[in-house]
């Protein structure tokens, strides 16, 4: 439960931080929250010998509205989300998926831009993120760049930041007309990672057709996926129970859940059945 | 010894009170009244340790911190079956702050070590100046392997030509309370060691063919039942000061005499060289009776640098080393008549205790119902894995997860409330007024399997079980009262946790008219008269007798120097209120506080043993078979989209004899159910049955319950007079735990209407019991 020995500096600035990350070269890692990087470093599944800490770095915890997105600022914290009335107001599947996140000491502190930037299939945001169709900036050297959140993911623990860059925002496109979002996570325990999770957004038109739809799933494939089957299977139809049940049928298919102490496959699969289904609803109550 | 005859109160209280005669030992005192004429038993009176417990000031062996001592650390084998080549200490003899290395040896011929059985088996340990340089070290010890085929499947383990994990015939087992287990473990075939075929109950009873020829249903069913491993918040440990004139050992320890004997035997010491002090215990499940290996390994390494040696275990080492309650393959074959009357029973078990035995299932199916017909055949398997242990009614949670879901089944089969089926053959008088106040309790009203409606489903189930009345003889109590007021008792005995310290508080204030704050309790500590050690539920019903005894003979000595200064006989003095008086002429009284303070000497003690129940043993070492059992009462829902399984509330109704304390016995019975609880739904050992090592060997996959999983758990105690000691009370820490599983899992069945024959049930054994997952 001790990390290996490792460097440390607490930049104030970004482009300070953007420097020291060149300068340590690719054993350095950014340090925000630190409830993904420091159990893994305690359990030396990691071993960075510097580690960049950018909490002293201003204007990296805002969440709020401009230019009809939802900006969330990579040093916002799972309570910011927690507290703050836009999300709230317009969306509560933030809550939904905070709310399961761990416990209190670790949503007090652990940032929403680091559950992304750890690239874990395993944590929750990376699915709502699908979910909403977010796309994540990232500052290098170079500058800023955005990448859809669909080309975020990589791998395990991969992604689109590379060495030297730093996820600095995420951002949402605000819904358009009747929308409703959702997420729930199956825990074998309080503050477990999702046996399996499943989010979803929706917007429908007036008469009740569904316009869009974004269906994420937690923990049930090598990297965060998209259902897109189910997507497709909800938009256009009227959202009866059995345009929901084949929704959450493509995504049992669709998912690749792993054997592990949660529960073997098919018991995975059932669960994002039951959930994708449960929260398809949930979403359209929220309408 | 001279007797005389004194009548006690006999029965249920509401029920069937009476009184019968008893011929008692001269030096015991006369009946106490049922409990609400007493003053101090059977009350709810705090635990004189509360405060020191909830301020941190109670010290506990991990605390004990002594001038130069080191702390040590054990390598364990990381191969479960493997002779040892060498093993390399240099590199860790020479790492800076190691001030001592022991290796354990073999006396075996050909062999310098012992053989490997098991991932985790203690191979050495190291003494350092911190823990940290200790984990170091043992890093550095070079172990040469020669690796050989194992085996940890238990069905797999029983095949012919499986790895054998002894060539030889093994002792039994020692680590503690009644095991689930008589055989010798001498006889067998392959890992297959038994069977037992009887218990003090008897053997084989009646005929079995002619008991299924008499039958109208018969059933015969296979439970399954898992590795549950020991959770104490306390691991196993010591800190042991081997100083030339004694070898003392704080230990964490349910027998300060069993770890006195074992180190003294393991060393060849006189007894009273080696002193065992345990003053508060943080827990434990039947497990910690013995100085385990880390016991020697802790004395060695003092013994070589000279110094105290603090080694305690950490969580994975507790897991994979210090016993577990076996798994249980229980087939039962019942046949019934349409009445419900039971005309034969055919029990057969396989169990693995890993490389130890203990694998029976009890006595449960023996012992709970009326049936003529009876056999069982219980076998070890032996395996590649940790050693099992005593484990809070060893065989017996198992064997009442079987027979308890049994009956249930002869219940549907017979269309029959499984309450009432069990009013018809279980002869029990007191088991009859626990279903009765239980059920009223609850608000028992049965309804068919399965026929809740809806997503989540509610079910009901109801469950039995039976302890016997053990009482170990080998209990003695010290009373002592000073001039200056005090009144001191001492024993051996420990309080694992479960209130032994305030309940001789009580004892001893009810016999001398004082408050139970007024009694000091010095126990856990061999310098004190010996007790035995907490397992079988023992204690209650060993040591309380003794303490009120001895209690009683000092009193009479105090009465003897009072007497004259009243005026009156000794006969003629009683105590009340911390006042001794004249029975019938109250202006004759002193206070206890003055009299003690006037007594000729500084103190005046007296001390009691055990005597043999009132009315005689039905074992002579000790045992009077009862019902201590239980009826216990579940509701469940269940999620059946998702599995879950939510238990909402038990109601759990018991009987100990005459209740001591009954905050601290709903204490019991609250963690007795939790625990059944945990048994049903989640913990579980899960090994890795291609490299032989535990998979989840820690807090958070070793999967326990959270608060929010507790039921609400209602209690119903019923008092029950026996009248076969001084104090007439027992135990109830096992009995709180042998049929919770069962009674969950009968809810479930009446919830869902499908059953599923092996514990836990997890979500996604519902969802397969339910067709929803492929099988």
């Amino acid at each position: 439960m001790i990390p290996e020995q490792f460097g440390y500096s607490a930049p104030s600035s970004l482009g300070e931080a953007l420097s020291l990350l060149q300068e340590h070269g690719e054993d350095a890692k950014v340090l925000a929250g630190g409830h993904s990087l420091i159990p893994m470093m305690k359990l030396r599944f990691a071993a960075p010998t510097h580690l960049v800490d950018i909490n002293n770095v201003p204007g990296m915890s805002y969440i709020n509205e401009e230019d009809g997105k939802l900006k969330i600022g990579a040093l916002a914290r799972e309570v910011d989300l927690e507290d703050s009335e836009l999300i709230r107001s317009k969306f509560p599947i933030f809550i939904d998926a905070s709310k399961l996140i761990a416990d209190p000491q670790v949503r007090n502190f652990g940032t929403v831009g680091g559950n992304i930037a750890h690239g874990d299939a395993a944590n929750d945001h990376p699915a709502v993120m699908l979910a909403l169709n977010a796309e994540v900036e990232i500052t290098g050297p170079e500058g800023k760049r955005t990448v859809p959140i669909d080309e975020f993911f990589y791998g395990f623990y991969m992604t689109a930041v590379q060495q030297g860059e730093i996820l600095t925002e995420i951002s949402i496109p605000l819904p358009e007309g009747k929308f409703g979002c959702a997420y729930h996570k199956l825990e074998r325990k309080v503050g477990d990672y999702a046996t399996a999770g499943v989010a979803v957004a929706l917007t429908v038109d007036e008469s009740g057709t569904c316009t869009s739809a974004g269906i994420g799933l937690t923990n049930v494939n090598p990297v965060p996926l998209r259902a897109s089957r189910s997507e497709e299977a909800l938009v256009g139809s009227k959202l009866t129970d059995e345009d929901i049940a084949r929704a959450a049928q493509f995504a049992a298919e669709d998912c690749s859940p792993s054997d592990d102490l949660r529960g073997d496959e098919d018991y995975k699969r059932h669960v994002v059945k039951v959930l994708t289904k449960r929260m398809i609803k949930k979403a359209i109550d929220r309408i | 010894m001279d007797k005389r005859k004194e009548i006690f109160p006999h029965g249920i209280p509401g029920h069937n009170l009476g009184e019968i005669e008893r011929e008692i030992p001269n030096d015991e005192p006369p009946a106490w009244p049922i409990n609400d004429k007493l003053k101090v038993v059977g009350k709810r009176i705090r635990r004189n340790d509360a405060l020191a417990k909830v301020t941190g000031s109670a010290k506990y062996t991990s605390d004990i911190q002594l001038p130069g001592m080191l702390y040590a650390k054990m390598l364990r084998a990381n191969v479960p079956h493997a002779k040892i080549l060498s093993i390399d200490t240099s590199k860790a003899e020479r790492h800076p702050g190691v001030r001592a290395v022991h290796v354990f040896t073999s006396d075996d011929e050909g062999s310098k070590y012992q053989d490997v059985k098991y991932a985790g088996q203690p191979l050495a340990g190291v003494a350092a100046d911190s823990l940290d340089i200790a984990k170091e070290a043992v890093a550095l010890i070079e172990v040469e392997y020669e690796t050989m085929p194992f085996v940890i499947d238990t069905e797999e383990a029983m095949k012919e030509g499986a790895p054998l994990v002894y060539e030889e015939p093994i002792g039994e087992q020692t680590d503690g309370g009644d095991v689930g287990v008589t055989h010798d473990g001498s006889e067998g075939k392959g890992n297959l060691r038994g069977p037992t075929t009887s218990s003090f109950l008897g053997g084989a009873r009646g005929d079995l063919d002619q008991g299924f020829s008499e039958a109208d249903v018969i059933l015969d069913r296979t439970y399954r039942t898992q590795v549950h491993t020991h959770v104490p918040l306390e691991t196993h440990g010591v800190v042991i000061d081997w100083k030339p004139d004694q070898m003392t050992v704080y230990a964490s320890t349910q027998s300060t005499k069993g770890v006195r004997d074992g180190l003294a035997s393991y060393f060849d010491l006189p007894k009273n060289k080696v002193r065992v002090i345990c003053e508060f215990m943080g827990g434990g499940f039947g497990a910690k009776h013995s100085a385990g290996t880390f016991g020697p390994m802790a004395a060695e390494l003092s013994r070589k640098s000279g110094r105290p040696v603090w080694l305690m275990l950490d969580r994975k080492e507790e897991h994979i080393a210090e016993g577990n309650r076996p798994n249980s393959i229980h087939h039962l074959k019942i046949g019934a008549k349409k009445d419900g009357t039971l005309t034969a029973i055919q029990q057969k078990s396989h169990g693995t205790a890993g490389v130890a035995l203990g694998a029976g299932v009890g006595r449960i199916a023996q012992g709970l119902y009326t049936c003529p017909n009876f056999s069982t055949e219980q076998y070890d398997v032996l395996t590649h894995a940790g050693p099992g242990a005593a484990w809070r009614a060893p065989g017996n949670v198992q064997g009442a997860y079987g027979l308890e879901q049994a009956i249930d089944e002869i219940a549907d089969m017979l269309k029959t409330d499984p309450l009432v089926l069990r009013e018809k053959i279980d002869p029990s008088e007191v088991r009859k007024v626990l279903r009765q106040r239980g059920a009223k309790s609850f608000g028992w009203k049965y309804r068919p399997p399965g026929s809740d409606t809806g997503r989540i489903k509610k079910g009901i189930g109801v469950a039995q079980s039976t302890w016997p009345r053990f009482v170990n003889l080998d209990s003695t109590v010290e009373v002592k009262m000073y001039s200056d007021g005090t009144v001191e008792v001492r024993s051996g005995v420990q309080d694992i946790g479960t209130g032994t310290k305030t309940i001789l508080a009580q004892v001893v204030a009810e016999e001398l008219g004082l408050k139970a704050e007024d009694i000091t309790v010095r126990i856990g500590d061999t310098i004190f008269p010996d007790a035995p050690g907490s397992g079988g539920s023992i204690v209650t019903g060993a040591i309380t007798p003794p303490a009120r005894n001895a209690a009683y003979l000092v009193k009479q000595k105090l009465f003897n120097q009072v007497a004259p200064q009243l005026e009156t006989e000794p006969s003629m003095l009683t105590v009340s209120d911390g006042m001794i008086m004249h029975k019938e002429d109250a202006s004759k009284k002193i206070s206890m506080r003055d009299a003690l303070r006037r007594m000729r000497t500084g103190q005046i003690e007296a001390s009691a043993s055990r005597s043999d129940d009132y009315g005689g043993f039905q074992q002579p070492w000790g045992l009077a078979y009862g019902d201590l059992g239980s009826v216990q009462f579940a509701e469940v829902s269940v999620d059946t989209e998702t599995g879950f399984v939510k238990v909402e509330r038990i109601t759990a109704a018991h009987s100990c004899g005459r209740p001591l304390n009954i905050s601290q016995i709903e204490s019991q019975v609250n963690g007795g159910v939790i625990q059944g609880v945990s048994y049903a739904l989640y913990e579980s050992r899960v090994m890795d049955n291609k490299t032989g090592h535990m998979m989840n060997a820690n807090v958070d996959q070793y999967r326990m319950p959270y608060a929010k999983e507790i039921p609400d758990i209602d209690i119903v105690l019923v008092e029950e007079y026996s009248a076969r000691s001084s104090t007439d009370a027992y135990g109830i820490g096992e009995p709180a735990n042998i049929a919770t599983a069962a009674a969950v899992a009968n809810a479930v069945y009446n919830a869902i209407g499908v059953r599923l024959y092996e514990i836990p049930m997890t979500p996604a054994s519902i969802l397969k019991a339910l067709n929803k997952v492929e099988q």
